[in-house]
């Protein structure tokens, strides 16, 4: 018994919806990263405390990267010191 | 009128002023994280005296390492800075395709191999400068230099370079 090719179509129209979505979002995320692959698993040491806020303050954007081996000038100025929540 | 970031508000603190004259200036190191993370066993290979002098200072400081080590602070970082000077000397290109491949893999070391071979083999040529990782037994293998990689993203078997052997295999037929 035959399945009629007109009981298939919701499936496919249904796998490619959810298709352009997904590689939507994926292009939605490179451009978010600057061009790259998005950061996964990554704790609040990287991307809070210090890595990745260290790669802000360097290059101006938190996934950008700079190899050179001195800091541009008044880079020792903005490091940011976390203020204490008020008491109330 | 909001030209300029703030300095000082509910979250953060931007304190601008420098440091008292009296203490020595040091250039703060300007490589950024995957940079940092690829030069890193290097930076260790060179500087694992000046790390380990600061690292002992510090804890027999008791608590005020931050202040009284300054002196083995600056000769950490002026000795990271070297190298990764060195390493864009001598090394730009192997070094910029290891560290972009690591950026684009989250900075997994395991998934750029194939950058990283010729870049080990450009610091050592260059800088004698060999990445040994800590800890490895000495019966084994190091990670980074297996013929066979069992996981990694992206398929990196078909082109397992291994300049090295290659290298010195060419040298010895050249010789006999």
């Amino acid at each position: 018994m035959a399945i009629p090719f007109e009981a298939l179509l919701p499936y496919a129209v249904i796998v490619t919806f959810f298709g352009i979505s997904g590689a939507g979002l994926l292009h939605v995320q490179r451009i978010q990263n600057g061009g790259k692959k998005g950061r996964r698993g990554v704790d609040r040491w990287d991307s809070v405390h210090l890595v990745m806020q260290r790669d802000r303050r360097l290059t101006g954007f938190l996934r950008g990267q700079t190899d050179k081996a001195a800091a541009p000038e008044g880079f020792e100025f903005n490091n940011a010191w976390r203020v204490e929540k008020r008491f109330s | 009128m909001a030209s300029r970031e703030a300095r000082f508000h509910k979250q953060v603190l931007i304190d601008t002023t420098p440091l008292p004259d009296h203490i020595p200036k040091v250039k703060e190191i300007g490589a950024s994280s995957a940079p940092l993370m690829s030069a890193s066993f290097f930076i260790g290979a060179r500087c694992r005296a000046y790390n380990d002098d600061y690292m002992q200072c510090k804890t027999e400081a008791h608590g005020t390492g931050e202040v009284d080590c300054m002196r083995e602070g600056r000769k950490v970082t002026r000795c990271a800075a070297s190298v990764i000077d060195d390493i864009n000397k001598h090394c730009l290109q192997q070094f910029r395709a290891h560290w972009q491949c690591l950026e684009d893999n989250n900075q997994q070391m395991w998934n750029c191999r194939t950058a990283e071979r010729p870049f080990n083999k450009c610091v050592f040529d260059n800088l004698k400068l060999e990445k040994v990782i800590p800890g490895t037994p000495p019966n084994v293998v190091p990670v980074h230099q297996r013929r066979k990689q069992i996981f990694a993203d992206n398929d990196q078997s078909k082109d397992l370079v291994f300049p090295t052997t290659k290298a010195k295999t060419a040298d010895t037929k050249a010789t006999a």
